[in-house]
């Protein structure tokens, strides 16, 4: 019963959304917008899943004082300030104020917002030095990769027709054509994969629902 | 040791202080190149250009602060294109991770520049989990999805809202997105309810959108800080009143083409580094091979 019932369940759910794309009867449509009023209650559950198996995760880390434990505390601190300030804002309006700002977006904008743009900055810095190391002509396709790469990158850059004239050209000739090919290529891959994984879910071949492929 | 491998082993610090004083240079003295624009942007700004003062166009923040440098500047870009024409607008949020702070911080300061009203010009309907479910609700009934605007006010008592409930009431969709989400307007909104949709994509996800552009799925495509650069380009020739406000992409351009020299030589430089140490381990190899 315990397998059965959510076998059952992801079939006819699954059969079900296929079907009614292709039926315009009022009852159908009305049955297909409900599931989609369900999905998005089923998906915000998602974010509770994550903050649980979050926080278990680094409790976990910090009763076994593993490595970088403290690090975990700033974590689950952060996570419990942020959803306690998020969730019960409105209720303490008139003490939770940083300078003119309420307290969720101070911290937002001025914690969260240079903690994320100082990771994603770091990546220039990353991409010059693998660069350097990692990008080598070992044979005739990395030979082609780079020459591309060395064009689009000057194509994206005001500088780069100065330095290579009708780079900006070649550089839009590059993605429209050989990029856009690969794209399709593993799109339409992608597409069929996805496609056939779902069927098999359907069908009940595949059961990652259940805790694990296939069990 | 020879010269080779100590180019070759050079200190990776001397990159990073060569990349930020590379970044910090254009900052401190702008180059002000220019900017040409491409036909997958000049198809967007066209679009919108296309509306009359009235028309609703729908404009989606699906990113985040980490993306925020690339994509800010085209989200303010096409919020003052929207507001200048008197276009009314529809913003929504559906990344978790700060969409809904994105949006507000965006749309606030730029709504501030225009003599807009909340409620009838523009409206704030929030952010919403669930991304493909939320997409495919709101092509029936928006209501469903936001019943609120982000001040608590009704969908119903909304005096922009009364004459728009699902993608045939909007004229476009723009999305800026990281990740995947802008795909998910292509693949589903455009694809299944025809709704012709703007995308404004990072830099590194954007060759996977040209898929889209070429097969009609997108009216047009911003990609990167470029695609920003271009649209505010186009914007401060079409309304010479907005270039000064808009303009930070394009001052991020000399920024982007310094490091991207300095990447470049650092490739080359790289690959001169391990075509000599091959020459000369094949040389060496050669010689004690003849001994």
């Amino acid at each position: 019963m315990k397998r059965q019932v959510p076998i059952v369940l992801c079939f006819l759910t699954g059969a079900f959304v296929v079907v009614a794309f292709f039926i315009g009867h009022p009852l159908v449509v009305d049955l297909n917008e409900k599931l989609d009023e369900l999905l998005i209650i089923v998906t915000a559950f998602a974010l509770v899943l994550g903050v649980v198996s979050f926080a278990q995760h680094h409790t976990k880390k910090i009763q076994r004082k593993q490595k970088d434990w403290r690090n975990s505390i700033v974590s689950l601190t952060s996570l419990g300030l942020m959803a306690f300030l998020g969730l019960f804002e409105s209720m303490l309006k008139s003490g939770a104020v940083i300078g003119d700002r309420p307290a969720f977006d101070w911290l937002f904008t001025y914690a969260f917002t240079p903690l994320q743009a100082t990771m994603f900055s770091l990546l220039a810095f990353m991409i010059a030095s693998a660069a350097f190391r990692a990008f080598r002509i070992k044979n005739v396709e990395a030979a082609v990769l780079m020459i591309a790469a060395v064009i689009v990158m000057l194509g994206r850059v005001p500088i780069g027709q100065y330095i290579l004239p009708h780079s900006l050209e070649i550089s839009e000739w590059i993605m429209n054509n050989p990029n856009l090919a690969a794209q399709r290529g593993i799109l339409i891959g992608a597409a069929l994969g996805a496609a056939s994984m779902a069927i098999r879910v359907i069908l009940g071949i595949e059961r990652p629902y259940m805790g694990g492929a296939g069990d | 040791m020879d010269d080779a491998q100590k180019i070759g082993g050079i200190d990776k610090r001397w990159v990073y202080i060569l990349v930020a004083v590379g970044a910090l240079i254009p900052i401190l003295m702008p180059m002000g190149l220019p900017v040409k624009t491409t036909p997958a942007v000049e198809q967007l700004f066209d679009r919108m250009e296309s509306f009359e003062p009235g028309q609703v166009v729908m404009v989606s923040f699906d990113y985040g602060p980490s993306s925020a440098p690339e994509l800010d500047p085209m989200a303010d870009a096409v919020l003052r294109h929207c507001f200048v024409k008197g276009l009314r607008v529809v913003v929504i949020s559906l990344f978790p991770l700060g969409g809904d702070n994105q949006a507000k911080q965006a749309l606030y300061k730029v709504a501030e520049e225009f003599p807009v009203v909340e409620g009838e010009d523009y409206v704030y309907l929030g952010y919403k989990d669930g991304g493909l479910a939320v997409l495919r609700r709101m092509a029936e009934d928006i209501s469903i999805v936001f019943p609120k605007d982000t001040r608590g006010v009704e969908y119903s008592e909304i005096p922009l809202l009364q004459d728009v409930w699902n993608y045939s009431d909007i004229e476009i969709s723009v999305s800026l997105s990281t990740g995947i989400i802008g795909e998910w307007w292509a693949i589903l909104v455009n694809a299944q309810f025809g709704q012709p949709v703007g995308v404004g994509a990072t830099a590194v996800s954007a060759p996977k959108y040209y898929a889209y552009l070429k097969a009609g799925q997108m009216v047009g495509l911003m990609g990167g800080m470029k695609g920003g650069a271009e649209y505010e380009v186009l914007l401060g020739n079409a309304y010479p009143e907005l270039k000064s406000r808009s303009n930070v992409a394009i001052k991020g351009m000399d920024v982007q083409s310094i490091v991207h020299l300095i990447i470049i030589a650092f490739i080359l430089m790289g690959n001169l580094v391990y075509l000599f140490s091959r020459s000369e381990r094949k040389r060496a190899g050669g010689r004690l091979g003849s001994q």
